[in-house]
């Protein structure tokens, strides 16, 4: 392979990848769905298609994910969710796990910030029963206490088996040091130290609270008819009840904002390649800079002949992929830059990171500007062929309370961009002086060529947790 | 379990039961240039997108000592520069029109995968026509690419225990053919591969009677041939690449490779000598992968994740490809689990199900697993042509996707132990351990 912006982002960002590929876009490409509204009020978008005989479905659980976890639970929320799938009063886990396999449907629960997300996708024929398991586990889950160990113990080892990654483990550290004690630094994996406090009680607690539908929002594409779909959804996700009294407030503090430098460096003495992740704070879902943010991002490290890119492997083969990307929230964003190279070019490629980002203060041409707008218009149309992605995005738009014509409007002003739009989300959105930068690499080697750039705390890989 | 991603591609590739409807053998217009380039196009107006991919009869499969990793290298120069297309103009030019790509390597092929707008379809068939005729290989850019692949192979490997064990495991349950060594190659000789060399195993694997092109998306089919026809149909056919005649010899006992370094938990792999993709044995054990290994239900999930808390993660299966390969099972260990213990759990169920087969419930697991797989991957027209392209690398004929979907429809559930019993097999067995040393809390 040759693509940082495919392979890269999605080893390193895996969670955004949703939020990166459609930050906002989609047009008459995304038809207008059916709204459907079951009887407890949980809202589903419909729209069939039956090219090929498959059915995907998303739901999106508000107040779910990890920034609604207390802080002393850090990693319950996506241990409910993995919770969920392992039995029911009627099946157990291996029942579950059986008669999903067998159908060869995928089917699974994650925990992001914001929300927790079903995913559902299968055969036409088999989508009843899918259904059915869905509604099952969503409604009557076991939350046994077996259960609960092995799914305790199987995340703390995942922990440990992360460490021994530094592109994997960069992330967590990372979002630690970015967020602190913010509920976004709260990790889905949970730490070893929080997983090993929480009791069974403590995830029944936050599935009771949590999972509601009157928070929640579904969409279900491909090949079904609306009256079979209604009377379905009726018999499963209609048996989906709000807990007595008001949700509880979602709102979320602001986001930290970097003052200053924070370096971290994380030791990893057997490693061959440096790793670095900077950040800085970015912007909301559905603020007005989107498209120029996108249009600036992919001509600084969003596309392969991306600045970041560029400099640091097309001309100097320093690494196999750099690029930066934007996160995207209801509370706010931020904006991270990523690449690693081998240990002794560390300081390089970071004094060339630094000179890209004060270069792009002076802003883009004009031919790079319609290169980004052709660019961000073609790879489009894509980014919604499937079943699973106009459900994705069905979910999400109506998540977030955007409109099904975002995407209209974003292309529409994305086709408007100026080099002077890039420029204003440039100065805004890429850091000089505040921003958040952890490096995982072997100490030995590359703590003198880093020592130009401030004063780095220091953590070793084998130190409990991030 | 992760997999690398130069060979993800195409080892996903060619699975199949009851085609949609919407899309036919008859669907797919197939020319042949008389350079022998064999030509596959595919009308389809969902979107207003194409994709187009070129597929080389070329890779690891292709290369030799000293030149391991040479077929992957090339993949990244086609985009270096050609006496007429300086370096890194071909992505500019694609990405100012609003296409996109990228590429990959597999054991048995490269392919080269493009998205764009319909508007650059002119322009998309001309370079790509213009870098199968000759690369410029500039000095200092090749320097530089092979810092970027050294870069890949200490991300993908070198970083990364699991991966480099089954690096090891490979190169040592496979002596004598190519598929020895990795897609990505050995370091010393990413570090040392010669611009002569290079350049001579460009010439001799980059010619229309070696390549697929196959256009599929918001295309017109008559003009997009008359285009191919403009552009390709001047560039002249080469000789025949030569055969790859290495056989591996037989295995006649198991062999064991133990690992020792800095790690917080431990790698585990299995193999054994597998069938080739044509191979009638090849669908049976196929389908045995689904029940032994895919997804929570699977007897080795079962066994070594839930029951026995020996694991964090089980996977494998076996790949299509033009000479026998392996069956691999991957098992991710938990901290300090019983390495030999993961080992003994593997040789139980194998031998229940040498003994005993799968039951007709697994089969019918299996084959909706494989049919589910198969429509996934056709929801796009990427996934069409992707289809196309590697089937007909791999089986000679792109028709087989058509038809492979009653080939597994066929097979009798009593061959899965049979084929069980033939291959998964300790005298064919390679096992690989990786043992964290230092370092751990």
């Amino acid at each position: 392979m040759r693509g940082p912006a495919r392979t890269v982002l999605a080893l390193v960002l895996a969670v955004s990848i949703a939020a990166a590929a459609l930050p906002l876009q989609a047009a008459r490409q995304l038809p207008a769905p059916e709204k459907l509204v079951l009887k407890n009020g949980l809202t589903v978008y419909h729209f069939r298609n039956a090219d090929v005989p498959l059915v995907s479905f998303r739901l999106f659980l508000g107040g779910a994910g990890s920034a609604a976890e207390p802080a002393s639970a850090e990693g319950v929320a996506g241990l409910a969710a993995a919770l969920l799938m392992k039995g029911t009063s009627k099946m157990d886990a291996d029942a579950v796990a059986e008669a999903l396999d067998f159908m060869g449907a995928s089917f699974g629960i994650g925990a992001a910030e914001e929300y927790a997300q079903v995913y559902a996708d299968s055969l036409a024929e088999h989508f009843p029963r899918l259904l059915e398991i869905a509604a099952a586990v969503l409604t009557d889950p076991a939350f046994s206490a077996d259960e609960f160990e092995k799914e305790r113990a199987l995340r703390i080892d995942g922990l440990k088996a992360a460490k021994d990654n530094p592109g994997m483990a960069i992330r967590y550290y990372f979002q630690k040091a970015y967020f602190g004690g913010h509920p976004m630094g709260h990790l889905a994996s949970g730490t070893e130290a929080s997983l090993r406090q929480m009791t069974v009680q403590t995830v029944k607690d936050f599935y009771r609270k949590q999972y509601r539908p009157d928070r929640a929002v579904a969409a279900v594409v491909g090949d079904i008819d609306r009256d079979a779909l209604v009377g379905l959804l009726e018999k499963t996700l209609g048996r989906m009840a709000n807990p007595s009294g008001p949700a509880p407030a979602a709102a979320l503090p602001a986001l930290p904002r970097p003052a200053g430098k924070k370096l971290i460096l994380i030791d990893k003495p057997d490693a061959t390649q440096a790793y670095f992740s900077l950040g800085a704070p970015g912007y909301a879902m559905g603020d007005k800079i989107t498209a120029a943010a996108s249009g600036m991002n992919t001509l600084f490290g969003g596309r392969f002949t991306s600045w970041l890119n560029t400099e640091l492997r097309i001309k100097r083969g320093l690494t196999y992929g750099a690029s930066s990307s934007a996160r995207n929230w209801a509370v706010g964003g931020i904006t991270v830059l990523s690449s690693y190279t081998k240990n002794d070019k560390i300081g390089e490629m970071l004094d060339i990171v630094f000179d890209l980002l004060r270069k792009a203060k002076d802003g883009f041409g004009a031919e790079e500007t319609e290169s980004a707008r052709n660019y961000i218009l073609g790879q489009f149309p894509p980014s919604l062929e499937t079943n699973a992605s106009k459900a994705g995005a069905y979910a999400r738009l109506a998540f977030y309370k955007r409109g099904f014509d975002e995407y209209d409007k974003y292309l529409g002003e994305i086709g408007r961009l100026t080099p002077e739009d890039l420029k204003a989300a440039a100065a805004r959105l890429l850091p000089l002086e505040d921003f958040v930068l952890v490096v995982v690499g072997k100490a030995a080697e590359i703590k003198p060529l880093l020592a130009k750039f401030g004063t780095w705390q220091e953590k070793r890989i084998t130190d409990p947790d991030f | 379990m992760r997999k690398r991603s130069w060979l993800l591609a195409a080892a996903l590739a060619v699975l199949s039961l009851s085609l949609p409807a919407a899309f036919k053998k008859e669907d797919v217009r197939v020319h042949s240039l008389d350079n022998g380039l064999k030509i596959l196009l595919l009308e389809d107006h969902n979107i207003p997108s194409v994709a187009l991919y070129t597929f080389f009869r070329v890779g690891s499969r292709n290369e030799r000592p000293g030149l391991t990793g040479v077929s992957h290298f090339i993949e990244h120069m086609m985009f270096n520069g050609t006496p007429g297309i300086g370096p890194g103009e071909f992505d500019r030019r694609m990405e100012f029109q609003g296409g996109r790509n990228n590429a990959y390597t597999a054991d048995d092929m490269t392919a080269y995968t493009d998205w764009f707008p319909p508007a650059a379809l002119e322009s998309m068939i001309a370079m790509e026509a213009d870098r199968i005729q000759g690369l410029a290989f500039v000095p200092e850019v090749f320097e530089s690419e092979r810092g970027v692949i050294a870069s890949e192979r200490r991300l993908g490997v070198d970083n990364d225990n699991d991966a480099l064990l089954a690096e090891t495991v490979r190169a040592t349950a496979i002596m004598a053919h190519p598929y020895h060594w990795d897609v990505i190659g050995w370091m010393s000789d990413i570090l040392s591969w010669r611009r002569d060399e290079v350049m001579a195993y460009y010439r001799t694997y980059y010619a229309p009677n070696n390549a697929v092109l196959v256009v599929a998306g918001d295309i017109d089919p008559v003009r997009t041939l008359e285009l191919i026809r403009k552009y390709y149909g001047p560039v002249k056919a080469s000789p025949p690449p030569p055969p790859v005649s290495t056989v591996e010899p037989p295995q006649l006992g198991t062999k064991t490779v133990v690992m020792r370094k800095e790690a917080q938990t431990p790698s585990f792999t299995a193999v054994w000598h597998g069938p080739s993709a044509k191979d009638p044995d090849f669908l049976p054990l196929s389908i045995l992968a689904k029940p032994l290994l895919e997804g929570e239900s699977s007897r080795l999930y079962r066994r070594l994740v839930r029951e026995e808390e020996l694991a964090i993660d089980v996977g494998g299966g076996i790949g299509e490809t033009i000479d026998p390969h392996l069956f691999m099972i991957d098992v991710k260990p938990r901290p300090g689990a019983d390495l030999d213990r993961i080992d003994r759990v593997i040789e139980e169920e194998l031998a229940k199900v040498r003994k005993d087969g799968i039951t007709p419930q697994e089969y019918d697991k299996a084959m909706n697993i494989i049919r589910t797989d198969f429509y996934q991957g056709l929801q796009t027209v990427a996934g069409k042509a992707n289809q196309l392209g590697a089937t007909e690398l791999v089986f000679g004929d792109f028709a087989k996707l058509f038809s492979i979907m009653d080939d597994y429809a066929a097979v009798k559930v009593e061959r899965v132990k049979e084929a069980a019993g033939k291959y998964l097999i300790e005298t064919n067995k390679t096992v690989g351990k990786l043992i964290p040393e230092g370092g751990a809390q």
